[in-house]
């Protein structure tokens, strides 16, 4: 059996004075190393599910918490948020709202979670200069974080994070606000964090790029998950419409292209498997 | 407070807390002292401090901006109407000018005078986060250190997006002039956004905070700025206390010859 | 860390976290700040600084208000006019006030709003006008009330009469605008947002 980076059990959440719940019995597991991506529409729990893997629920947000969630094994209600925060980082949506607010300079903003570790200078020093060289942001070291591009202050944000070491990165649409370059930089260093074993449980809209990374998917509605499988089985099934998730281009293409024998009855949810299949289909016709 | 720049004072490199303990002693001695001509003096000193500061300009004219209104209203409501007054200098008619009130008035002037110069001599000389890493050092509450550096960085973001506000709403044609009412019609409205999307950011900054173990307990901080203490430092610490102690002495003595 | 310990499965908080309050302390200054830059555009003889106290005295209750005021006072000093140091204690005052009345449920209608704002006006009143006269012995000599001060004074002769009584006309109306707007801004905070606090506005 392969080590669990997360484990979700029965867990179930509700908000103070609201009345319905925004979890409900959600059951599943992310084992370590894995892509791990959540998708389903707008409201059905996704954020309040990544705030309980760093502990901000229950100990930040007020509610009500049923169930149980383990991050490398040991239960979130044992630990504070400043304990997860060594193991399990979690990067969002708004990066300005990700910002320490105490810094005037980028080399502050990414110091500052040491310093609340009591990391010495030193030390401080050394990591800041290797995060910023990893997130590219070692031109802007002496810049004042609140006047960067969104681009920028997102990987600041993601080095801030990063410079904790986590060994589980939570990904919460954290590309939504940033224009196509600057969400494909930010992903190109995820990428290689995943190939260097970092385990990433990852929130999105992009269903192509969804499909491009994950190893597994979970499909959330209404607070409940409904379907969970590799991208091919996700994408292939047929509830997706209604459960508000519209698959990638080259997955919808395929199917029909399929459907007409025009190709191998095979999905192609990426780019290169869905160009694989239609070369291969040319190849056959001629 | 000043932005860092790298051209460096010898008053700029001090210690912060050098330049809090300043604000103190020089204060308090001005207090303390029965009569005003300590606290001139000490306003003199300070003019030549604030040269060798390079802000030379900028501090005259915050002294003389906030002293000049502040003395004539004090020396015509204390000299005029004070209920010291017994020695009468002038009779205007009106009222009589008396000068227990005059003297009461200038040593309000005087006090007021030196803390205003030495702590706009620090704010003008001091790094924000460098005073914060240096109480922080000295084992200051990390919430307090947050909240003076919060304010200083929120408060502007704020007025940016106001003023961002503002300009839309001009462009759109409402108007700054007019009758109160409809001024106040015009403007109010624009509060609104800034002021909620700013409350629902508060709690997204707060989930930062958290998760940058922000709420982190027995652990005592540290900072990526670096501050030291030179011998500098040290003598000044000892000569502003030494200072204090006489003045208080001094002061004592005046008071029990007369 | 005894992980196999027997707990129970449900747990509800109910204790806010310290950190979410704290982060609204710089965004209350923030909007009291904008009152202030609000009257000086619109070339209003008020102060408007208040609405940011008022609406986290709701949010967090009457100390954390208290310290909002407090930090009012101390960025003014620091980037207008340090004048207004001494008058942190009136913001500090004010903020209590407030964030206790609230608390003892006076927000939830208006008639409740209108005590509120007679009793901060007063408190406002009684005490700025100790501050004026013990610290800057009558006046400032930073805004109008100074002059009405110092008019009155001419005809009154009377420190104390002058200065309150200037400083009360001031007040009832620049507090009476300021709790309006709190009013409406609170009025308009989502529920979602105000339920993560312990308002004192709604009920469990």
């Amino acid at each position: 059996m392969d080590e669990l980076a997360i484990e979700v059990k029965d867990l179930s959440f509700r908000y103070r004075q609201t009345t319905h719940a925004a979890l409900s019995h959600v059951s599943f597991s992310v084992p370590k190393g894995s892509f791990f991506c959540i998708i389903g529409g707008n409201g059905v729990g996704k954020s309040t599910l990544c705030n309980t893997f760093v502990g901000l629920i229950p100990h930040y947000f007020l509610g009500k918490m049923d169930g149980e969630v383990r991050v490398n094994g040991q239960s979130i209600l044992d630990q504070s948020i400043a304990d997860l925060s060594s193991q399990i980082g979690l990067v969002f949506q708004n990066p300005f709202n990700q910002l320490s607010y105490t810094a005037s300079t980028v080399a502050e903003e990414l110091a500052y979670g040491l310093g609340n570790r009591g990391v010495a200078r030193e030390e401080m020093v050394k990591k800041v200069a290797a995060v910023a060289k990893l997130m590219r942001i070692d031109q802007v070291l002496d810049q004042n974080p609140l006047d960067l591009s969104g681009g920028q202050a997102q990987r600041v944000a993601f080095g801030s994070t990063f410079i904790l070491e986590p060994k589980i990165l939570v990904l919460d649409e954290c590309t939504t606000q940033l224009d196509p370059m600057g969400a494909d930089d930010i992903f190109a260093i995820v990428k290689r964090l995943n190939h260097e074993g970092i385990t990433v449980v990852m929130v999105d809209h992009d269903m192509e790029r969804v499909a491009e990374y994950a190893d597994q998917i979970l499909v959330l509605a209404a607070g409940s998950p409904v379907l969970q499988g590799t991208p091919a089985e996700v994408f292939g099934d047929p509830r997706l419409a209604e459960f508000g998730v519209e698959p990638p281009a080259y997955a919808t293409v395929t199917q029909a292209l399929a459907q007409r024998h025009l190709i191998k009855a095979e999905l192609g949810v990426t780019k290169e498997q869905a160009v694989a299949l239609v070369k291969e289909g040319l190849n056959h016709a001629h | 407070m000043g932005s860092g720049e790298p051209v460096k004072s010898p008053i700029e490199k001090l210690n912060p807390l050098t330049k809090m303990l300043a604000i103190f002693c020089l204060g308090l001695a001005t207090l303390i002292y029965p009569n005003s001509w300590l606290g001139l003096g000490i306003v003199i000193v300070l003019f030549g401090v604030a040269g060798i500061a390079h802000i030379l300009t900028s501090f005259a004219k915050t002294i003389f901006g906030f002293g000049i209104p502040i003395s004539l209203m004090l020396f015509f409501i204390q000299g005029l109407y004070s209920p010291k007054n017994k020695t009468i200098i002038a009779d205007l008619g009106f009222a009589k000018l008396g000068e227990e009130g005059l003297l009461y008035a200038a040593k309000i002037v005087i006090t007021l005078l030196v803390f205003l110069a030495t702590f706009y001599i620090m704010n003008q000389t001091t790094y924000a986060g460098k005073m914060v890493a240096a109480l922080t050092r000295s084992g200051i509450n990390p919430q307090v250190g947050y909240l003076i550096l919060a304010s200083l960085n929120v408060v502007p973001q704020m007025h940016r997006r106001l003023d961002i506000i503002k300009e839309a709403q001009e462009a759109r044609g409402v108007e700054t002039t007019g009758g109160l009412w409809a001024r106040l019609k015009a403007y109010v409205p624009l509060m609104g956004p800034v002021v909620m999307s700013s409350l629902t950011d508060a709690q997204e900054r707060g989930m930062t905070l958290e998760t940058r173990g922000f709420a982190n307990t027995n652990v005592k901080r540290t900072s990526y700025i670096e501050v030291t203490t030179s011998k500098a430092d040290t003598y000044l610490r000892a000569g502003l206390i030494i200072f204090l102690v006489a003045v208080i002495i001094i002061s004592i003595w005046m008071r029990w010859a007369q | 860390m005894n992980v196999d310990k027997k707990r129970s499965l449900s747990r509800s908080v109910k204790v806010q976290s310290a950190t979410k309050s704290l982060v609204l302390i710089p965004i209350a200054v923030g909007i009291n700040l904008i009152g202030g830059t609000l009257c000086s555009t619109l070339k209003l003889p008020l102060f408007l600084d208040m609405i940011g106290t008022i609406v986290i005295a709701v949010l967090s209750g009457p100390w954390v208000a208290a310290l909002c005021g407090l930090l009012t006072n101390l960025f003014l000093a620091l980037v207008a006019n340090p004048v207004y140091l001494p008058y942190a204690l009136v913001s500090v005052l004010c903020g209590l006030v407030t964030g206790y009345l609230i608390k003892a449920g006076l927000f939830r209608n208006k008639f409740g709003v209108v005590v509120t704002w007679l009793v901060v006006t007063l408190t406002n009143t009684v005490s700025a006008s100790l501050i004026t006269i013990f610290v800057y012995g009558g006046a400032t000599g930073v805004n109008s009330t100074s002059l009405v001060t110092a008019a009155l004074l001419a005809t009154t002769k009377k420190i104390m009469f002058s200065v309150f009584s200037s400083s009360m006309v001031e007040n009832l109306i620049d507090k009476a605008i300021v709790f309006v707007i709190a009013y409406l801004i609170i009025q308009r905070i989502p529920k979602k947002f105000l339920s993560q606090y312990s308002s004192s506005l709604g009920d469990d």
